[in-house]
């Protein structure tokens, strides 16, 4: 591997002006995108989910946009702090705030599933102390079986029910299949992003990669894919980005701050891939457009086909051979592995991983981190210059 | 096999566990001068570990599993079982506990990791605890849980063994059951894969009338602590949920003992003596016990404020009685036991409303004076629920205090902290005057 001795920071972006790629950063810094907005001023209904694990496509089939809950712009806790205790996570803390201040009022529904602890328990919290007209748990299996998929295909029915009833719309297979279609080709314009990531040069960075990822669960889908496929074609013949000094991959949970990114990026990291909640996993294999059932092809994908989160029982082997897959892919030089302070599940996940990657030789960097990085931003700097220079040399 | 001996490095916490254990019984059998009910659970965990490790020598199964899992089927298929998350409820009278503690920190890069579980997986990396024939993990009721038999599977020495989950359904209703129920019929079928023991219908049938009748003496029990002043104090919850639920669940040794616990108590209430002199202060106390905790703050709580813990979270869970009239109504009533009566799994694995109707219902039943929310460090969905129980007793007229602490650590919050904490607590809330 070539090393390339560490200078003096220097800012890596991408070359190419793109109206697409400022409407992703913007949607990646607001709640309400102006795109959003524009749906919302047409009448139009938006449902929030918090998991990745959510069936977006159900959403869309009933009419509605999908929006993955962030605590974007969030600044404090102090309504959610009366409810809450200071060892839970701090997005939650952070988005039931905002649940509370109002500011997800404009959400017709919201869906949970039992991810994490912290998580599952905002639903008991929201739909007791936030108007959201429709709030919705599933339960989602922890094992992978065939009976697994059968039990989360009947969860999917009753969540499908409840919008039908709550909505009064019907959600026929022929929208559900032209949902998948659309979800499908988000999936597939996103791989063909990480596609120009894994040139000697990429043309985009992680920084503005993790936007663009945002921005597709922030945006009416089909308006999010035209620009995304716009996107595309302006980086296709574009001048890769120089200068870096190693490629590294992001391994973490919820991570929606481009700025954290960008500090790594800036110190001469630049970020090819990850294994994330908004990064890679939500879209790297497609829901089934062949299976006849469409509900049948999303409960197996959740179950059986999308790269699994840390909550799934004695999945870890397939998790780390995801992991490395993408390091030789990408030609990784080293992981950066963020985990939410007070995480217990990515607790055990890191602790496993490093297993994986001493035996493998790749550097990994461990760091525990708050949603919002006011004031540590200075640590992160100091900890990613440290671990570079550890990388250097080796 | 390779040979195996008492000397292994994995025995030695379990024997030292055992021997210190040892003397407690026999303190307990020199000084008691009537029937001392300390005496049958502490032999019964000695007796444990001496079964664990004469099985772990001769290679005979014995299996790693808990309360949750329907022990009623390990008696039945008469299989031992231990649980690697002892360590962190035996560790007050254990030496070395911090040590330990510190190592599992630095394993795991931080300590905001449930101690309990830290601990649990740092005896599976040292190899501090037998290795067993097979797991039945627990995937529930937290996270943590999910961690520590993942960690364990992923550990060289412990990947060999197998290792099964059933499956938890986060509702409570006949759908969950039912699924529930195939899942612990799967559970037997690899247990009895991995064995070699077949489980036998009419045993398990024979077990689970036992058990029903400790559940039914369990019940009575609870309802003799409603008497003012109770007649024992909070440790003793704790004992009793140890005897119907694990050493000797569906055991008629476990159903004696507690009809002895019932008379203690019964002849207590009738004398008008309760477990202090004066009682002045009725406390719930919302979460699980450890030894350090009955062994240090209750005692201080009893003698200073008159404070008795007439309830916790182990103590009282509406159990119902299994039907044993066909093998499937069996597995259907330890399925709802399993997800929805055994206590912890009970409240914390699905939605929060069991956390503000089991207060509710204790707090009335049992004439409580105030409830005391722990906030223990690992407990992560249950400190998520802190505003609502709070509201939940502000509807009740009683007073709520949240401690935050870490009920296996007591650098955490130390015990002065929870002293001077309790007392401004019961000093503004104007409790302890009676």
């Amino acid at each position: 591997m070539k090393r390339i001795a560490l200078k003096g920071g220097k800012e890596l972006e991408t070359k190419v002006k793109s109206k697409a790629l400022d409407t992703f950063k913007e949607a990646a810094e607001t709640i309400v995108n102006p795109e959003l907005k524009k749906w919302m001023d047409r009448g139009g209904k938006v449902t929030g989910y918090f998991c990745c694990y959510a069936p977006e496509e159900i959403i869309t089939a009933a009419g509605m946009v999908p929006m993955r809950v962030r605590a974007t712009g969030s600044t404090s806790t102090e309504l959610a702090d009366a409810y809450l205790s200071s060892i839970n996570c701090s997005f939650c803390r952070h988005a039931f705030n905002m649940g509370l201040k109002g500011e997800y009022d404009f959400l017709e529904a919201v869906v949970w599933l039992n991810n994490c602890d912290h998580i599952r328990r905002i639903y008991d919290n929201w739909r007791r102390k936030v108007g959201t007209p429709l709030a919705h748990m599933m339960s989602l299996p922890k094992l992978t079986g065939d009976k697994q998929v059968a039990w989360w295909r009947e969860e999917l029915v009753i969540f499908k029910e409840a919008l039908e009833k709550h909505l009064g719309v019907t959600i026929t297979d022929d929208k559900l299949r032209k949902a998948i279609k659309t979800h499908n080709e988000t999936r597939r314009l996103l791989r063909q992003l990480y596609d120009l990531r894994k040139k000697a040069n990429p043309p985009i960075t992680g920084a503005e990669t993790l936007a663009t990822v945002i921005a597709s669960t922030a945006m009416p889908r089909e308006q999010y894919n035209k620009m995304l496929a716009e996107l595309l074609n302006e980086l296709k013949g574009a001048e890769g980005i120089k200068g870096y000094k190693f490629r590294l991959m992001l391994v973490t949970s919820i991570m929606d701050d481009p700025k954290l990114i960008k500090i790594i990026e800036d110190l001469g990291g630049l970020v090819v891939t990850d294994s994330a909640c908004f990064g890679s996993r939500p879209f790297w294999v497609d829901v089934d457009e062949k299976v006849k059932d469409p509900l049948d092809a999303l409960a197996r994908y959740a179950i059986q086909q999308k790269p699994a989160c840390p909550r799934m029982f004695l999945g870890f082997p397939q998790r780390s051979e995801y992991i490395q897959n993408m390091i030789k892919e990408f030609k990784v030089d080293g992981i950066i592995a963020l985990r939410m302070v007070f995480c217990d599940l990515w607790a055990g996940e890191l602790f496993m991983m490093e297993k994986d990657l001493q035996k493998a030789k790749i550097p990994v960097l461990h760091m525990d981190r708050e949603y919002l990085m006011a004031g540590t931003s200075g640590q992160v700097r100091t900890r990613v210059q440290a671990f570079m220079e550890s990388i250097g040399g080796k | 096999m390779t040979a195996r001996s008492l000397t292994d490095k994995c025995c030695q916490k379990l024997i030292e566990e055992r021997d210190m254990l040892g003397m407690m019984v026999e303190a307990f059998t020199k000084t008691s001068t009537g029937t001392n009910l300390h005496l049958v659970p502490t032999k019964a965990f000695v007796e444990h570990h001496n079964e664990i490790l004469k099985r772990y020598i001769s290679g005979e199964p014995h299996i790693t599993s808990y309360f949750c899992c329907a022990p009623e089927i390990y008696t039945a298929m008469d299989l031992p079982w231990n649980t690697f998350l002892t360590p962190a409820f035996t560790g007050a009278i254990m030496p070395g506990y911090h040590e330990m503690i510190d190592a599992s920190g630095k394993m795991f890069r931080g300590m905001d990791l449930c101690t309990i579980i830290r601990l649990a997986a740092y005896i599976v990396e040292e190899d501090l605890v037998p290795p067993p024939t097979a797991v039945v993990a627990m995937i529930h009721p937290c996270d943590g849980i999910n961690v520590v038999h993942q960690t364990m599977a992923k550990n060289e020495k412990w990947s060999k063994i197998p290792v099964f989950g059933a499956d938890p359904p986060y509702w409570a209703d006949e759908r969950s059951y039912n699924y529930y129920a195939d899942e612990l019929k799967k559970m037997v079928a690899f247990l009895e894969k991995h064995t070699g023991i077949k489980m036998n219908t009419n045993r398990l049938r024979e077990v689970i009338k036992e058990s029903n009748k400790q559940i039914a003496l369990w019940q009575e029990y609870n309802d003799l602590r409603r008497a003012v002043p109770c007649p024992h104090g909070g440790g003793m919850g704790l004992e009793v949920f140890g005897e119907a639920m694990t050493v000797h669940c569906g055991m008629p040794i476990g159903t004696k003992w507690l009809k002895d616990v019932i008379a203690d108590a019964e002849a207590l209430v009738k004398q008008k003596k309760g477990a202090v002199p004066k009682e002045r202060i009725r406390l719930l106390w919302f979460d699980v016990l450890s030894l350090g905790l009955t062994m240090g703050l209750f005692p201080w709580l009893e003698q200073e404020w008159g404070a008795v813990i007439v309830m916790e979270m182990f103590g009282y869970s509406p159990y119902t009685q299994i039907d044993t009239s066909s093998e499937d109504s069996m597995f259907r009533g330890m399925a709802v036991r399993a997800l929805h009566e055994v206590p912890m799994i009970r409240q914390a694995r699905g939605v929060a409303d069991l956390f503000l109707t089991d207060i509710e219902r204790i707090v009335i039943d049992h004439k409580v004076d105030c409830v005391i929310y722990p906030g223990y460090m690992g407990h992560k969905d249950g400190s998520a629920n802190v505003g609502l129980m709070r509201e939940k007793c502000r509807e009740l007229g009683v007073p709520f205090l949240y401690i935050g602490m870490d009920l296996f650590d007591d650098r955490y919050t130390t015990l002065d902290e929870l002293k001077d904490k309790i007392s401004k607590f019961f000093v503004a809330m104007g409790l302890g005057n009676k």
